[in-house]
């Protein structure tokens, strides 16, 4: 049966790109595309947003996770694979292992397996606690017994695959496909499974490797050019900085600052003409300021490059492993070579490039200390990268695979070095077996999330995090964040403040309140981050186009007037004399696609400076072309993208839109509408709401709102309790929040429709009353309709998971088991004098195999995994011989709560080490209550504290009667205008049976809404008159009236109501326990026992600290003040003069821990009272 | 620990983990849904968790065949 479901699902597979297009084909034969009719006029002013759903398509909201992980999977894996190709032995010369290529395969599915009915899905790794994982295959080549032998598809570890991937099963899938999977097509992808938890690795914020930041502390008059260089190998950070007004390079990896003059002359540029050349140029103010540098080179009597070199050298921290001493001249061309400004690789010993590289940080520095204007700012977005999934798994396996090799070699060579080896010698069989390294590796650092990474002194903790199901919107707020490296106790603002750079990037409003605030970021609706492109045909490119060498040319040309350098990637290539033409001759390549689209070109005219930018993590986004004050994308083009003849990739190829990174950004002048190009515009903003994020572009008319309202409700989107996903039933989470009936809202934004929210809601329109009622109701209490809650408004259902594992014991067979249902007799209830034999009160769920009855409810203490442990199991040695009637001792899981639970499911399966695994999925059903929270998507956020009969409810003249009152204080010092107009627009909506839109810098026209109302014979301001429900009067006010939609949020009061009369207490101090999950007391604190003592209410001190909580009884000499124990002190050896005393057990405690340590308390007692 | 979970006091009976009565061992034959295919897969302690029809691992326990009742709230 599920061969057939399976094979028809392969089938499916197949006919999946086929069933897109259909859809997308069968989309066209719909009345309407996209809100669009097809003889609507289309105009590019109004609908070039539908750029924006085409790019969605293309791009998904999580594309950059995708793409990151695609990219390492793809790509860097075979570059790691290649810069780590042979493995060598110390031993045999003659042995060798080469790898010759590296794969990964699919989850399940082995490599010569042509039928995948083994492959494995997310949601049985899921359900199963497992790792959704696919084979790396490598190809190899070693020697065995002096022949060459070729081996393939050698599997060498599984890699944890990025759900939606190209190595995952659910790329490119439809609908009903991903269903027949178990998955939910709105579920974004972009984390892993391992271990059956759902991890994101988060976006990491950096600044950036391998570019030159100019910095300066005013205070202490320094100014420093840093670069922190990146490569595979190594990491090193380089500075060139002032110091007493010259200049020095300092490194890590040399003792003292070494005067620059002498760097550049180690570094091959030996005369004083060719350094002032390549430093200051002509310029006689650079000159002045760097003159004395000259000095300080020829004090130390360095002048020729030998010179400088052994002079380095000598100040280089040797670390050296080996025994091999090298001369300083080594020493100092070792330190020039690798470890300063390292990631500029030297070839043949020609260290040009590098003093020049060197020269330019100098001269950086220079026109720093003229203009201190020159300075770099460290919080622009363009000075920042994005580290994603790829590049931190790609540092991880790279690690992993050295390490693997590294073992392997230790292995063979361990074989190689017997001097006769009984059998024939195969690399292959000590490959395999140091397979499990890579796998647990990777499922380690992701599960834990600590990235320790010897090779880069790299230890990081809290690298991912368990994906966010609270709400769908959680789960999606979750893969867009970004996480800064900055220290969050560090007191400046500059890290956290809004950057002007950020405007369509990152969120404007998405951040957090509190000590992650605007150091957690979340990018904006329509962005993309870059991955690595190649460097060698851009530069290439950058010849071709004009720009001379940079081997060719001196420092005379180089900061000759009018002349540009042209810089890849920070690294000065050459120059041009004519930078606009070269820049918008390489930008006529990108559009018409002959270089990648990603790659960022832009003039620094502070710097006379073209910068071009392939790498990797920059975050950028797309916008229309303009030329000739007209946009390119014209109204024929959105014709054919609504007829689906063009995709945003066609836009991108014909040259009509373009991707800007940050910098580029700031080379382009960007006209906001249609009507705002002039003749200097050379782009236009596909749309202004996508300068908000996914969570933000929730709220409708934000534009209206007071900006930290909109911060709040995107915080507060994320607790909101609504549908998380299609598949939400039949998944088993540890802690899951569902709304019984969640209604999409009345005001829509463009947004909403885009991520899905309109299919996965979490919040119902709920009709508000905006007026005062009953004292319930201050300090944004709500008050809700009893009514309304019957038939269903708020109600929700939270499903708790409990998972048991049967458990092995290493050295014994014993397993953990389940036990049957417990008997007792009883006096029959009908008849007195016989007995009948029942289940016990705590077995009562049971079923006969031990596990609680699937629709049955769980009371407190009722037993529902009747599990069973070997005792002993720990001395398996003395229990040997008994090992056959082995004892068991009960460890049944209890439920604990002050509701019951119904048990909702009951899982049985294996884990993959082949452990019985039990899940049991508990659910409760919950109405709203006094003390409920509550929110409108306005950052207005309200506890319930009333629940009113609707019959004692206000009511207008058609007889509609709010579901919730609020109260109008709210308002004024809220400023959240948005939701008024959002009342007026949804009031519109429901007269009209349509459904409006609040989207940002946009949406239904206030007016528009209000003529809606006067049509509808309602008042133009949303008010109405409304009568008393008490008293049948009409009300004395005209009640602003209409629908609001409300989020149930999941702090409810079920799971924080505490109380205790009495209770349990710790072991030690015998106070009563401290928190809800411990039964534990309420503490009267510090301030409040301060406040008993201002008072004089000393009595009362008593007892609330000693009498109530640890009273003690103890015996006490009067002679030695010491503490003695049954009448008798021991210190005296008499009973003559111990007397009782009642002090708190913590006070006794801490006399005896005294006494301990040698120090003698000793108490004097007088009679008090 | 999580602090939003409840767990009351116990009472001294309920002290011991384990419930009063005598302990009924006997292996019952329990059916069980295989989440893939649908299928009724009988299993007795011991068994190994399998679908006897397409080898799934998963299985669900069927729905008790009780009336329960809830409080119409």
């Amino acid at each position: 049966m599920s061969t057939k479901r399976k094979s028809s699902v392969k089938e499916d597979a197949r006919n999946a790109k086929a069933a897109s297009s259909d859809a997308a084909f069968n989309e066209l034969f719909e009345p309407n595309y996209r809100g669009k009719g097809w003889t609507d006029e289309i105009s590019t002013a109004e609908d070039k947003w539908n750029l924006l759903p085409a790019f969605l398509k293309v791009k998904g909201l999580v594309k950059q996770h995708l793409d990151s992980f695609n990219y390492f999977v793809d790509v860097d894996l075979k570059k790691i694979l290649a810069a780590n190709q042979m493995v060598l032995s110390d031993v045999d010369p003659e042995f060798y292992l080469k790898y010759k290529d590296i794969r990964v395969g699919k989850p399940g599915i082995k490599f010569d397996d042509k039928n995948d009915d083994n492959a494995i899905f997310p949601h049985e790794c899921r359900l199963r606690d497992m790792t959704y994982a696919a084979p790396i295959y490598v190809d190899i080549e070693y020697t065995k017994e002096r022949k060459i032998v070729i081996q393939r598809n050698l599997e060498i570890g599984k890699m944890p695959i990025m759900l939606r991937s190209s190595k995952c099963h659910l790329q490119d899938q439809t609908e009903e496909k991903m269903a027949a999977m178990g998955e939910c097509p709105l579920d974004p992808g972009g984390y892993f499974i391992v271990n059956g938890t759902e991890k994101v690795i988060l976006v990491q914020e950096q600044l950036s490797k391998n570019r030159i930041i100019v910095e300066a502390d005013e205070k202490k008059g320094v100014v420093q050019a840093s670069v922190t260089s990146s490569t595979h190998e190594r990491r090193s950070k380089t500075y060139v900085l002032t110091k007493n007004d010259k200049i020095y390079l300092k490194n890590n990896s040399i003792v003292e600052d070494i005067p620059i003059v002498l760097i550049l002359k180690a570094a091959g540029l030996v005369t004083d003409l060719e350094i002032m050349q390549a430093v200051a140029g002509q310029n006689p103010v650079y000159q002045e300021i760097f003159a004395v540098n000259f000095e300080e080179c020829s004090k130390l009597g360095v002048f020729t490059q030998r010179q400088a070199l052994e002079y380095l050298g000598s100040k280089v921290k040797t670390s050296r492993r080996s025994n091999v001493k090298l001369t300083h001249y080594q020493e100092g061309l070792e330190a020039v070579a690798t470890s300063i400004i390292a990631h500029i690789s030297i070839n043949n010993m020609d260290f040009t490039e590098k003093a020049l590289y060197i020269a330019v940080m100098t001269r950086r520095v220079i026109m720093a200390m003229a203009d201190p204007k020159m300075i770099d700012d460290r919080d622009y977005v363009g000075n920042k990268r994005l580290e994603l999934a790829g590049q931190l798994l790609s540092l991880l396996f790279e690690d992993l695979f050295k390490k693997f090799n590294s073992d392997f070699k230790a292995n063979i060579d361990k074989i190689l070095k017997r001097p006769n080896r009984a059998s024939m010698f195969d690399a292959l069989l000590n490959l395999e077996t140091h397979r499990g390294s890579i796998t647990s590796g990777m499922n380690r650092a992701i599960s834990t999330g600590n990235w320790s990474l010897k090779r880069f002194k790299m230890e990081r903790a809290g690298v991912t995090h368990v994906l966010s199901r609270l709400s769908y919107i959680s789960a999606l707020g979750m893969m867009t964040r970004i996480s800064s490296q900055f220290e969050k106790s560090r007191k400046v603002s500059g890290p956290r403040a809004l950057q002007p750079s950020q405007f369509g990037m990152l969120c404007t409003s998405d951040t957090p309140e509190g000590e992650a605030c605007g150091l957690v970021k979340n990018l904006a609706l329509m962005t993309h981050i870059t991955t690595d492109d190649e460097e060698a045909p851009v530069r290439n490119l950058c010849y071709l186009l004009g720009a001379e060498n940079i081997s060719v040319i001196g420092g005379a040309e180089l900061h000759a007037e009018g002349s540009f350098g042209v810089y890849l990637n920070g690294t000065l290539i050459g120059i041009t004399k004519f930078p606009t033409k070269f820049v918008s001759s390489f930008r006529q390549f990108r559009r018409t696609g002959k270089v990648s689209e990603f790659i960022s070109i832009y003039i620094n005219r502070h710097h006379a400076a073209v910068h071009i930018a392939t790498d990797g993590g920059r975050i950028c986004r797309p916008l229309i072309i303009v030329e000739n004050e007209h946009p390119r994308v014209q109204v024929e083009h959105l014709k054919k993208l609504r007829d689906g003849e063009m995709t945003f990739d066609d836009f991108l190829k014909q040259g009509l839109v373009e991707y800007l990174d940050v910098n580029e950004e700031n080379d382009s002048f960007i006209a906001l509408y249609e009507n705002n190009i002039n003749a200097e515009t050379t782009h236009l903003e596909i749309e202004p709401f996508t300068v908000l994020g996914a969570v933000a572009g929730l709220i409708p008319y934000p534009h209206h709102n007071q900006s930290p309202r909109n911060t709040y409700q995107c915080a507060m989107g994320k607790q909101a309790i609504g549908a998380i996903a299609y598949n939400q039933l039949n998944r088993i989470d540890t802690l899951l929040y569902l709304m019984v009936y969640p209604q999409q809202p009345m005001v829509k934004t463009r947004t909403i429709e885009l991520i899905d929210y309109d299919k996965l809601p979490a919040g119902q329109n709920a009709t508000v009353a905006v007026m005062s009622y009953s004292g319930y109701d201050i300090e944004d209490a709500l008050v809700l309709n009893k009514s309304s809650i019957d038939r269903g408004f708020g109600r929700c259902q939270v499903l708790k998971k409990n998972t048991t594992v049967l458990k092995r014991y290493a050295g014994s067979d014993a397993v953990d088991r389940l036990d049957g249902v417990k008997m007792e007799r009883r006096k029959c209830a009908w008849d007195p004098n016989s007995f009948e034999e029942v289940v016990t009160e705590q077995h009562e769920v049971l079923g006969p195999d031990g596990l609680g009855e699937v629709g049955k409810p769980v009371k407190n203490s009722q037993v529902y995994v009747n599990r069973c442990i070997p005792v002993n199991n720990s001395d398996s040695l003395l229990n040997q011989s008994t090992s056959s009637s082995t004892e068991y001792r009960e460890a049944p899981v209890t439920y604990r709560g002050p509701e019951p639970s119904i048990i909702d499911k009951v899982m049985v399966s294996v884990t993959d080490k082949e452990l019985y695994l039990i899940k049991v999925l508990l659910r409760q059903t919950r109405r709203p209550e006094l003390g409920d929270k509550f929110s409108s998507r306005h950052g207005q956020k309200g506890v319930c504290g009333i629940i009113v009969n609707q019959e004692d409810m206000p009511f207008s003249d058609s007889g509609v009667c709010p579901d919730i009152i609020m109260n109008p204080h709210g308002f004024p010092s809220r400023m959240t205008v948005g939701k008024m107009i959002e009342l007026i627009s949804g009031k519109a909506g429901v007269l009209d049976g349509s459904l409006q839109y609040g989207t940002c810098f946009g949406g239904s026209k206030l007016e528009d809404m209000s003529k809606i109302l006067v049509d509808h014979g309602y008042s133009y301001s949303g008010k109405d008159m409304l009568y008393s429900g008490t008293s049948g009067e009409c009300l004395q006010a005209y009640i602003f009236f209409g629908p609001i939609y409300y989020q149930k949020l999941k702090h409810m009061v079920m799971d924080k109501m505490h109380a205790r009369p009495r209770g349990p207490r710790a072991v030690l101090t015998r106070q009563p326990t401290e928190g809800r999950s411990r039964d534990g007391g309420l503490r009267l604190g510090e301030m409040e026992r301060d406040c008993v003592i201002a008072y004089g209410a000393s009595q009362l001190l008593l007892e609330r600290l000693m009498y109530s909580s640890d009273a003690f009884e103890a015996d006490v000499c009067q002679k030695c003040g010491l503490l003695g124990y049954q009448g008798w002190c021991n210190s005296c050896q008499t009973t003559a003069h111990v007397v009782k005393m009642t002090l708190p057990y913590a006070a006794k405690l801490l006399f005896q821990e005294l006494v301990s340590m040698n120090i003698a308390p000793r108490l004097k007692l007088k009679e008090v009272f | 620990m999580n602090k939003e979970s409840f767990s009351p006091s116990l009472d001294s009976q309920n002290l011991s983990a384990s419930a009063s009565g005598v302990a009924n061992n006997k292996s019952y034959a329990v059916k069980y849904l295989c989440a893939n295919c649908s299928s009724k897969v009988v299993l007795i302690r011991g068994d190994p968790v399998r679908c006897k029809e397409c080898g799934h691992r998963v299985l669900y326990k069927e729905r008790a065949n009780y009336t329960v009742q809830f409080s119409a709230r």
